[in-house]
C-alpha cells in the first residue's frame, strides 16, 4: 500500500513539475527557487547554473546513472514554498535540495525537509535563523540544512563597519520590507552601527509590494540623514532611491545583496548613481576560479545574464554532486558528508561550521557608477 | 513639509481619480461594478511601453508622451467595448450577480493572459519625458510629478466637458438617469453604453501609463491594487456620481500620504487607515460623501 501510495505522488510530482517523459530510475537533485515574479530573473539564473553544473557531471561519465534536476517554482511565497518542499519530500528518487532562494521561503520550507530528512543547501538565503533553529529544541528531523554563502550577520555588520570607518558616517535612517531577510539585515545593521556610535534617526518598515513611498521618504527629509539603509529586495529598493531623488532626499543609499542587480539600475535610473550594495562573497566576474564557469555558462546559455546567486547555485550543486559520486544517492549518508566535507570549487574553499554555515565569510562592498557596480573595498 | 506631503498626495489622487471615474461611470450607467477596470489599466501601460519602444523617438520627449498616451487610451478603450460585448451585454438581463462573475473572469482571463503571453517579469518603464527638480524655494518637486497631476486634470476636464456639453454626454446623462426610458426615449442604449466603457477605458489606459511612469517598471499585476484604491475612491466619493470619484480619489491619495508621513510607522500603516476612512464615511453616509440617496422605486 505504503510503496503504491509513494508511487501515486511521485507520478503525480512527475506530471506536475515535469510533464516529460521518463528514462529509467534516476538520481534526482532538487532546484526550488522562484521562477516566476519579481525576483523570477534571479531564480531562472540559479535555475540555469545548477543544469549547467548537472550536465557537466552527466557528460564527464562520474556517474554511472543519469543525474536529473528537477526545478520546482516556489514564487517567493512562503506558502508555496511549502507546498513546493512537500512535494519535493514525496520524490524518493530526490537526494538533496539546492534552494531555496528568499530567507522567507527556505525558512518554513528546511523544516518539513528536515523532517523527512532531505539534505538542503541554499545558495542565497541569508536570514541566520535559517541554520540556527537547527540547534533549538524541538528540531524535527537530523541537522540537514547548510548554505554556501554568508549570513546577515555577517554582511549587515560588514556594511555597518563600512560606513563607520570608511565613510564616517554620523547617522542613519534604516528601513526594511518586513521579510525574515530585509528585517533581519536591517536589524544586524542597526545594532552594529549604535553599538559603533552611530545615531539610528528612525528604524521603520514598508509594504513588500508598495510602490509609493514618497509620504515615508519626505519625511526622511525632515530627519536629515547622511545615510539610508534598506533591508530588502531590488522592486522597493529601486522605487525608493528613484523617489528619493524625485523629492530631493539628499542621502546616500545602501543596501544588502537582494538589491544587487542589473533591474535595480535599470528602473532606479541615473538616481542610482552613488547608491552601496553589499553582497556576499565576491562577484563571480571578479573570481578568478569561475572562470570557467562563466564560459560555459556563456556557451550555454548564450544571451542570458550571469545573476548575482548563480555561481553560489553552481557551487552547491557541484558539492552536491561530489557527495554523491562518492556515498552514492543515500540522503543520510549525504548529509554525514556534508558536515565534514572540505570541498574546493569556484568561491575557495567551502566548509560548513557547527550549524551548516559555510566558513567562507567574505562580503564585497559595490557601488553604483556610471550604471554599473564598481567594487570599493 | 506638509506643503510638500499635500502634493505628494495629489499627484497620487489624481491617478486614482482617473481610474476611479472609469468605476463609476459604468456603475452610473448599468448598475454594475467593472471589476475588470483594473486589467484594462495594466493592459493600458503594457500596450504604452511597446508604444514607446517601437513608435517614439527613443529620446522621448513631448510628442513621445502625446504618442505613448494616445496609443495606450485607444488600445484600452477599445479592450473596454470588446469586453463589454463579449461578457457583459449578453448578460445585461441576467440576476445582477452574473456580470459581477463575468467581470471577475475577465479580469483573470486578461491578467494571465499578460502574465503567460507578455511577461511574467518586473519591466522597466521610461519616463519618456526628461526629468527635472524644479525648486519652488521651500520645496522641490519632480516636474514627472506636476506632468502626471496635470495630464489628469486636463483629462478630467475632457471628460466633463463632454459630459456636460456634448450630445453623447447629454444621452449618457440620461440614460445613467433611467436606461429603460432613456431607450424608449429613441436613445441607441447599446451605443451609450459601448462609448461609456470606451472613455472609462481610456482614462484607465492614461492612468496605467502615468503609474508606469511614475513608478518608472510595469508588471502583469500591476492594476490589482490601484485598482481596489480607486474603487474605494468611488465609494467614497459617492458611486455613481462623477464629481464623487474625483472628489473620492484626491481624498484617499491625500490620506494615505497623510497616514504614511505622520503616524510614526505609517508606511506600513497607511493602507488599514484609508479603509478604516471609508468605513467610517460609509457608516455616517452609507451612499458616500456625494452620493445621492436613491429612492426607492415601488
Amino acid at each position: 500500500m505504503y510503496k503504491l501510495k509513494s508511487r501515486l505522488l511521485l507520478g503525480l510530482a512527475m506530471t506536475l513539475v515535469s510533464g516529460c517523459a521518463q528514462k529509467s530510475a534516476s538520481v534526482r537533485v532538487a532546484v526550488a527557487v522562484p521562477l516566476t515574479g519579481d525576483i523570477g530573473t534571479e531564480g531562472q539564473g540559479v535555475r540555469r547554473a545548477v543544469e549547467l553544473a548537472i550536465e557537466e557531471a552527466n557528460q564527464s561519465g562520474r556517474f554511472p546513472y543519469l543525474v536529473e534536476v528537477r526545478a520546482f517554482d516556489d514564487r517567493a511565497d512562503p506558502k508555496e514554498a511549502v507546498s513546493v518542499a512537500n512535494l519535493i519530500v514525496s520524490d524518493p528518487n530526490i537526494v538533496a535540495v539546492i534552494g531555496h532562494y528568499n530567507s522567507g521561503c527556505s525558512i518554513p520550507a528546511s523544516q518539513v525537509y528536515a523532517r523527512a530528512g532531505i539534505p538542503m543547501i541554499s545558495p542565497a538565503s541569508t536570514n541566520p535563523k535559517l541554520t540556527a533553529q537547527q540547534l533549538e529544541e524541538g528540531w524535527l528531523g537530523p541537522r540537514s540544512i547548510f548554505r554556501v554563502v554568508p549570513t546577515d550577520d555577517v554582511q549587515g555588520t560588514y556594511a555597518a563597519d563600512f560606513v563607520t570607518d570608511k565613510l564616517k558616517f554620523k547617522n542613519f535612517a534604516v528601513l526594511h520590507d518586513k521579510t525574515p531577510y530585509g528585517q533581519g539585515l536591517a536589524e544586524q545593521f542597526r545594532e552594529r552601527f549604535a553599538k559603533r556610535g552611530g545615531q539610528i534617526l528612525a528604524f521603520e518598515g514598508i509594504a513588500s509590494g508598495d510602490r509609493d513611498f514618497k509620504a515615508l521618504l519626505t519625511r526622511l527629509k525632515s530627519l536629515n540623514p547622511q545615510g539610508v539603509f534598506f533591508g530588502g529586495l531590488y522592486p522597493e529598493c529601486a522605487l525608493l532611491i528613484r523617489q528619493a531623488k524625485e523629492i530631493g532626499l539628499p542621502a546616500t543609499f545602501f543596501s544588502g545583496d537582494g538589491s544587487k542587480t542589473n533591474e535595480l539600475l535599470k528602473i532606479a535610473g541615473p538616481a542610482a548613481e552613488g547608491a552601496y550594495l553589499s553582497i556576499t562573497g565576491i562577484p563571480v566576474e571578479h573570481l578568478p576560479s569561475a572562470k570557467t564557469f562563466l564560459e560555459k555558462y556563456n556557451q550555454k546559455y548564450p544571451g542570458a545574464t550571469v545573476k548575482p546567486f548563480d555561481h553560489f547555485g553552481y557551487e552547491a550543486t557541484n558539492i552536491a554532486l561530489d557527495i554523491i559520486s562518492r556515498v552514492g544517492p543515500d540522503r543520510t549518508k549525504f548529509i554525514d558528508e556534508l558536515k565534514k566535507i572540505r570541498y574546493q570549487g569556484i568561491l575557495g574553499t567551502t566548509e560548513f561550521d557547527a550549524k551548516g554555515d559555510t566558513k567562507n565569510k567574505i562580503i564585497t562592498m559595490t557601488k553604483v557608477k556610471n550604471g554599473e557596480f564598481a567594487i570599493v573595498n | 513639509m506638509f506643503i510638500e506631503q499635500l502634493f505628494n498626495g495629489l499627484v497620487l489622487g489624481s491617478i486614482y481619480s482617473l481610474i476611479a471615474l472609469g468605476y463609476t461611470l459604468v456603475y452610473g450607467i448599468l448598475m454594475m461594478i467593472n471589476f475588470a477596470h483594473s486589467e484594462v489599466l495594466m493592459v493600458g501601460a503594457f500596450v504604452g511601453l511597446a508604444a514607446y519602444t517601437l513608435l517614439a523617438p527613443p529620446a522621448g520627449g513631448w510628442v513621445a508622451l502625446v504618442l505613448v498616451l494616445l496609443v495606450a487610451m485607444t488600445a484600452s478603450g477599445l479592450l473596454g467595448i470588446v469586453i463589454e460585448k463579449l461578457a457583459y451585454r449578453p448578460l445585461r438581463q441576467a440576476a445582477r450577480l452574473a456580470p459581477l462573475i463575468s467581470a471577475i473572469g475577465v479580469s483573470i482571463i486578461l491578467s494571465n493572459a499578460v502574465f503567460l503571453w507578455v511577461s511574467n517579469q518586473l519591466l522597466s518603464f521610461p519616463k519618456v519625458v526628461p526629468e527635472q527638480s524644479i525648486s519652488l524655494g521651500f520645496m522641490k518637486i519632480g516636474s514627472l510629478q506636476i506632468l502626471i497631476f496635470f495630464t489628469s486634470l486636463i483629462l478630467m476636464a475632457v471628460l466633463h466637458f463632454m459630459v456636460q456639453k456634448t450630445k453623447m454626454g447629454k444621452a449618457m446623462r440620461a440614460c445613467a438617469d433611467d436606461l429603460t426610458t432613456s431607450g424608449l426615449m429613441g436613445i441607441d442604449v447599446n451605443k451609450v453604453i459601448a462609448f461609456t466603457f470606451l472613455i472609462g477605458g481610456a482614462l484607465a489606459g492614461a492612468a496605467g501609463v502615468l503609474n508606469g511612469m511614475y513608478y518608472g517598471s510595469i508588471k502583469y499585476n500591476l492594476g490589482f491594487l490601484p485598482g481596489v484604491k480607486a474603487f474605494t475612491a468611488a465609494v467614497l466619493g459617492g458611486i455613481g456620481n462623477i464629481a464623487g470619484a474625483v472628489l473620492g480619489g484626491f481624498l484617499l491619495g491625500i490620506l494615505e500620504v497623510m497616514a504614511a508621513g505622520y503616524l510614526p510607522n505609517g508606511s506600513q500603516w497607511k493602507d488599514v487607515f484609508a479603509f478604516v476612512v471609508l468605513i467610517g464615511v460609509l457608516l455616517i453616509r452609507p451612499s458616500g460623501i456625494l452620493g445621492e440617496r436613491i429612492a426607492e422605486k415601488i
